[in-house]
C-alpha cells in the first residue's frame, strides 16, 4: 500500500515539475517520467498489458519525438524565454485539489467499488476491453489511414512554400 | 456495430487508400474516384429506403432502428454535393487534391462508424478520427484564418474528448459494460441510477462541447469562417451534427429522459438548448461576414435539435431527429453558397456585397429556398421540424420554452432577411457588376438540396411516417 501511495504521490510530483519546469527538455523528460510510475501503477494493479503499453509508447516513443523536436527548436526556445509566474498558482490549486479530495474522493470511490461489484457480472474490465472489442479495431484502422493522409495532405504544401 | 452498414464505411475507407496510388500522375481522377463512390453509395442507400415496396409497407422493412440510415443517406448526400462541388472549385494547383479527397472519403466513413456503433468505445474511436480529419480539411488553402480554425478546433474539442474518455471509464465501473443496450436496459430498471448517470453525464458534456452548443461555442465561428469553402460546407453540415448533436439524441434516448430518469440532466440540457437558440440568433442579427452568420445561425438551430433531445419525449424526439437532417441539408446550401459568393466575388463581407441577385440569381433564390426553411416558413421541411418541437414542449407543459422558441424563429427569419436584402436584393454593387454566376456543375449541389427541402416539406407525411418509426424503435 504503502509503495503504491509513494508512487502515486511520485506521479503528481513529476507532472507538476513537467509543467513548471523552465527548460522544454526538463519538461519532456519528466513527462517520461509520469508514464513510467504509471505505467508500475498498472503493474502493480494487475494490468500488465496497459503497464507495457504505456511504458513502450508513452514513456519511450513520444518522449524520443519530444526530444526530437526540443532539440531542433533549441535555439530558438532559449533566445525567447518564457514567464513563468503564472504557473507558481498551481501547487497552491493543487494543494486545494487534494485538501478536498481528502475529504470527498474516498467516499465516490467507495460508491464506485460498490457499483463495480454489482456490475461484476460482466467479467472483468480486461475482458472487456481486451476481447470483446472488434469493431473499435476498425476504427483504430480509419485513424491510421486518417493520419497518414493529414501528413499527406499537410507536408506537401509545407514543402511547396 | 450494425452490420447491414458495414459496406458504407468500408467502401469509402477502400476508395480513400485506392485514390492516391490511381490518381497520382491523373489528379482529376480523385475526383471521378471520390465521387462515383458516394454517388453509388447514395444510390444505393435510395434503394433500400425508398422502394415502392418499403414506403407501401410503411417503412417496416428497414433493418436496424432506421436512425442509422437517415443519418448515413444524410451523411452519403452532404458528402456528394460537397465531393462535386470540390471537383469544379478546388485550385488547379492545389498540391495534395488526392490527400484532400482522401481525407473527406475517411470523414465519411467515419461518421458511418459513429451513426452505426453499438458501444461507447467504439463511438469514441470514430469521433476523434473525425476530429484529425476535420483538423487536416480546415488548413486545405493553408490560410492564417484556416490554421487559427484548425487550431482553435483542435484545443478546445480536444478536453472534450476528454471529459468522454473520463466519463467511458466511470460508465465502464458502474455499468460493467459500455454497449449502448446494457444502458438502456439499467435505465428501464429501478436500480438507482446514481454513477451511472454521472458517466453519461460526463459523456454528455464533452460531446455538447462537440456540437458547439453556448457556452462552449467559441470554437464554432472561427472555424467555418476560416475553413478552406467547400469544407466549411461539410464541417457546418454533417460533421459537427453527427460527432456531437447525433450522440445527444443517442444519449438522451438511452437515458430515458421521457420517464423522469436523469431528471436534473434533462433539465440542464433543454436550458442549454434553449440558451443555444437565443445567443446563436442574437449574435447572427449582428454580424457583417455572411460565413460567420451562418456559423452563429448554426450554433441556434442546433439549440433546438438540443432542446428537443433534452426533453426526451417521442414527439421530441421525431422533432430532434427531423431537425437534424433538416438542418444538413439548409446549412450544405448556404455555405456551398457563401463559397460560391467567394469565388465569383472574392468576399464574404456583406457590406461589400449587394444586388448580387442581378448576376448570380440561381444562388441567389436557392439561398431564399434555404433561409425560409432555417426560419421555419411553411411548407417547407423546417416548418414541420421545428413545429413537432414547438407541439412536443407545449403538450410537455414548458410553455414558455415552447413560445421563445417560437419567437426565436422569427428572429431567425429577421436577420436572414437582412443578410438577403444586403447580399443579394437591393442595388447593383461594384462587385455585383464584376461577377458573373458561377458555373452550372457549381450551382448544382445547391440546387439538388434545395429540391430535397421542398420535397421533404410536400412529402411530410411520407417522411414523419419514416421518422415516427425511427422514434418508436429506438426509444421502446
Amino acid at each position: 500500500m504503502i509503495y503504491h501511495a509513494l508512487l502515486f504521490a511520485a506521479a503528481v510530483v513529476f507532472a507538476m515539475w513537467a509543467v513548471m519546469a523552465r527548460r522544454l527538455l526538463t519538461s519532456a523528460i519528466m513527462l517520461a517520467l509520469v508514464s513510467v510510475t504509471v505505467s508500475l501503477i498498472f503493474f502493480n494493479l494487475g494490468a500488465p498489458w496497459a503497464g507495457v503499453f504505456e511504458l513502450s509508447v508513452c514513456a519511450g516513443l513520444i518522449t524520443v519525438l519530444f526530444v526530437g523536436a526540443v532539440s531542433l527548436i533549441r535555439h530558438e526556445d532559449e533566445k525567447h524565454p518564457e514567464s513563468r509566474a503564472r504557473f507558481y498558482a498551481l501547487p497552491l490549486a493543487l494543494a486545494a485539489f487534494a485538501i478536498a479530495a481528502w475529504f470527498y474522493l474516498p467516499e465516490f470511490f467507495d460508491a464506485l467499488a460498490g457499483w463495480r461489484r454489482m456490475a461484476s457480472g460482466g467479467g472483468t474490465i480486461g475482458l472487456a476491453l481486451w476481447d470483446l472489442r472488434r469493431p473499435d479495431l476498425l476504427g483504430q484502422v480509419l485513424m491510421l489511414a486518417a493520419g497518414v493522409f493529414v501528413i499527406k495532405s499537410v507536408f506537401p504544401r509545407r514543402t511547396e512554400k | 456495430m450494425d452490420k447491414g452498414l458495414l459496406a458504407y464505411l468500408l467502401i469509402p475507407l477502400l476508395s480513400a487508400v485506392v485514390i492516391p496510388f490511381a490518381a497520382r500522375n491523373r489528379p482529376k481522377l480523385a475526383d471521378l474516384l471520390a465521387n462515383v463512390t458516394l454517388l453509388a453509395g447514395l444510390v444505393n442507400l435510395l434503394w433500400l429506403a425508398l422502394r415502392p415496396s418499403v414506403i407501401a409497407g410503411g417503412f417496416a422493412d428497414i433493418p436496424g432502428d432506421g436512425f442509422s440510415l437517415l443519418l448515413v443517406s444524410a451523411v452519403y448526400l452532404v458528402g456528394l454535393c460537397v465531393t462535386f462541388f470540390s471537383a469544379w472549385f478546388l485550385d488547379e494547383k492545389l498540391p495534395n487534391r488526392q490527400a484532400y479527397y482522401s481525407l473527406i472519403l475517411v470523414s465519411v466513413a467515419a461518421m458511418t462508424g459513429v451513426v452505426t456503433t453499438t458501444d461507447f468505445f467504439t463511438l469514441y474511436v470514430f469521433i476523434e478520427v473525425l476530429a484529425v480529419t476535420s483538423f487536416a480539411l480546415i488548413t486545405t488553402d493553408d490560410s492564417g484564418a484556416g490554421l487559427e480554425g484548425a487550431l482553435k478546433y483542435f484545443f478546445l474539442t480536444f478536453p472534450a474528448s476528454a471529459l468522454i474518455i473520463a466519463g467511458i471509464s466511470v460508465l465502464m465501473l458502474s455499468l460493467g459494460s459500455l454497449s449502448f443496450d446494457a444502458l438502456r436496459v439499467f435505465m428501464a430498471s429501478d436500480i438507482p441510477s446514481g454513477p451511472v448517470t454521472f458517466g453519461a453525464a460526463l459523456i454528455m458534456l464533452g460531446f455538447i462541447i462537440k456540437a458547439g452548443v453556448v457556452p462552449f461555442h467559441t470554437w464554432t465561428p472561427d472555424a467555418y469562417q476560416g475553413a478552406y469553402a467547400p469544407v466549411s460546407a461539410h464541417l457546418a453540415g454533417i460533421v459537427t451534427k453527427i460527432s456531437g448533436v447525433y450522440a445527444i439524441i443517442k444519449l438522451a434516448t438511452l437515458l430515458r429522459f421521457f420517464d423522469g430518469r436523469a431528471q436534473a440532466l434533462s433539465g440542464i440540457l433543454m436550458f442549454l438548448g434553449m440558451l443555444s437558440i437565443a445567443v446563436g440568433a442574437l449574435a447572427a442579427l449582428k454580424q457583417t461576414d455572411f460565413k460567420r452568420m451562418l456559423a452563429f445561425s448554426s450554433i441556434s438551430q442546433v439549440g433546438y435539435i438540443v432542446l428537443a433531445a433534452g426533453l426526451g419525449t417521442p414527439l421530441a424526439v421525431m422533432g430532434a431527429i427531423f431537425h437534424l437532417f433538416n438542418h444538413a441539408t439548409f446549412k450544405t446550401v448556404l455555405f456551398l453558397n457563401s463559397a460560391s459568393l467567394e469565388k465569383s466575388a472574392g468576399t464574404t463581407d456583406m457590406e461589400k456585397l449587394g444586388g448580387m441577385e442581378h448576376s448570380m440569381p440561381w444562388t441567389s433564390w436557392t439561398s431564399v429556398v434555404a433561409l425560409l426553411s432555417t426560419a421555419g416558413v411553411p411548407p417547407l421541411s423546417g416548418f414541420w421540424s421545428k413545429l413537432l418541437i414547438i407541439l412536443a414542449l407545449w403538450e410537455a407543459g414548458l410553455k414558455t420554452y415552447a413560445v421563445l422558441a417560437l419567437l426565436f424563429s422569427i428572429v431567425t427569419l429577421a436577420y436572414f432577411m437582412m443578410m438577403q436584402k444586403k447580399v443579394f436584393f437591393g442595388r447593383k454593387s461594384q462587385a455585383a457588376e464584376s461577377s458573373p454566376e458561377v458555373s452550372a456543375p457549381l450551382l448544382a449541389p445547391a440546387v439538388l438540396m434545395s429540391a430535397v427541402i421542398v420535397a421533404l416539406g410536400l412529402l411530410f407525411p411520407y417522411f414523419y411516417t419514416y421518422v415516427k418509426m425511427v422514434a418508436e424503435r429506438i426509444i421502446l
